[in-house]
């Protein structure tokens, strides 16, 4: 819909302009996340900003060194522009790796901090979900319902938007939860959970999915397994059973 | 609330069972999956690329949808750009060399905007270009594709699919790292 927006004559990608906006403030949400459930927000902030600094870098670097013939002749173009060439897989991995090890080495306690920082994650979702409804991939399969969305003469499931309410919801649920009595982890498990059970709904609805040689969904497989293994170690979480007692 | 290991397990089935149907019955034929998009033309991802025929200011035609018809069909890269943009006169030589790396695997195309056939003829002759560079004096398919920024380049496939929308400049890693996709998809 809006692939670039238009301020004073200059044309910004919505794209590049989203991730940055969205970048900071999926870390003012997890700072402000990590108070409500007693982590250091410092931390946490931290621990953000190690996982995205080091994403980003590591998804550029491992792109340059993919491509390095054409980046060598041109030393320049590593740093600049970079609106484009990354590799997202690499970046996930290292950033992942980063944050695991910066958490470790800080000590932080994992369950707690995992629960500190699940919304941020759902944040970070919620802005892909909204880059793509705002640059106009992505839109859902042909509908007649009154609320689809007009694209080229043909409506369509606005997707997208129902994957933000799945992130609300979500976050809703996290923030009621996080008001109650809990072990820690749970709030993880809950939130990630049901945001992946909305994904592997959605994705259905979805008319561009990413799709296996025999026509599966991928991100319906991916929410799935993250699904499972939530409510795996939702068992964790049960009531210790309670001694039989003896009457005799 | 979960409170027994019973209903956890039956929490556990049910989500297995539903999910894994879910995934089932959302199973697409491979095919059908790109028909329902295929059969609009709109220059955003997942549509067919607008069709178009432009001249070259010596009088060649280039219509698009002869480059990627039939089984020989190829990817195309579409640069819209202009005389006057900084950014375009940039990345004109890694376009330059990367469709001389590619030359009859990948058709590169640049559209110029609303610039006349001596303006288009100078660029040409300065940066040395080899493909086609196409005259849009009255900026028709640059409407068509919304261009509102320039350089902006779409990598279309083999079937006409546009692929992807790049605004801004682009490099010579990225040119080739989107083609050899758009090639191995192609063979």
């Amino acid at each position: 819909m809006y692939p670039a927006i238009n301020i004073a004559g200059f044309a910004l990608p919505t794209a590049g302009l989203l991730y940055i906006f969205g970048a900071y403030f999926t870390l003012s949400v997890i700072e402000k996340t990590a108070v409500w459930v007693n982590h250091d927000s410092e931390e946490i902030y931290a621990l953000g900003t190690v996982t995205l600094v080091a994403g980003v870098v590591g998804a550029r670097l491992v792109f340059v060194s993919e491509y390095w013939a054409a980046f060598s002749t041109n030393m320049v173009s590593i740093v600049w522009p970079l609106n484009t060439g990354y590799n997202s897989w690499a970046g996930l991995l290292i950033g992942l790796v980063a944050g695991f090890f910066y958490a470790r080495g800080k000590q932080m306690p994992p369950a707690k901090t995992l629960d500190a920082i699940v919304p941020g994650l759902v944040f970070g979702l919620m802005i892909i979900s909204l880059k793509d409804f705002l640059a106009g991939p992505g839109y859902g399969v042909i509908s007649t319902v009154p609320w689809a969305i007009s694209q080229f003469g043909i409506s369509r499931h606005p997707v997208q938007i129902y994957e933000l309410i799945a992130g609300v919801v979500s976050l809703g649920i996290w923030w009621r939860m996080s008001r109650s009595e809990r072990r820690d982890g749970l709030l993880f498990l809950i939130t990630t959970g049901v945001y992946s059970a909305s994904r592997l709904y959605l994705d259905a609805l979805r008319d561009n999915a990413w799709l296996t040689t025999n026509g599966l969904h991928v991100w319906q497989i991916i929410s799935f397994i993250i699904l499972v293994l939530c409510v795996f170690y939702l068992r964790y979480y049960l009531p210790a059973p309670t001694p039989k007692t003896n009457n005799q | 609330m979960i409170q027994t290991q019973s209903q956890w397990a039956t929490l556990l089935f049910l989500v297995i069972f539903l999910g894994g149907g879910w995934i089932a019955l959302s199973r697409e034929e491979v095919s059908e999956s790109a028909s329902a998009i295929i059969l609009t033309e709109a220059p955003i991802v997942g549509y067919l690329a607008p069709d178009f025929t432009l001249q070259t200011p010596l009088g060649e035609t280039i219509v698009l949808s002869d480059i990627t018809a039939g089984a020989q069909g190829q990817p195309i890269v579409l640069n819209f750009w202009a005389s006057w943009c900084g950014p375009c006169r940039i990345e004109m030589p890694d376009l330059q060399q990367t469709s001389m790396k590619y030359n009859g695997r990948v058709a590169v195309l640049g559209i110029n905007q609303g610039e006349n056939n001596q303006a288009i003829t100078q660029f040409g002759t300065e940066f040395n270009v080899t493909y086609p560079l196409l005259n849009d004096q009255n900026q028709e398919v640059n409407s068509t594709y919304q261009i509102n920024s320039l350089p902006t380049t779409i990598f279309i496939d083999a079937n006409g699919i546009v692929r992807e929308v790049q605004i801004g400049i682009i490099t010579k890693a990225v040119l080739e790292d989107r083609i050899e996709q758009l090639i191995a998809e192609a063979e």
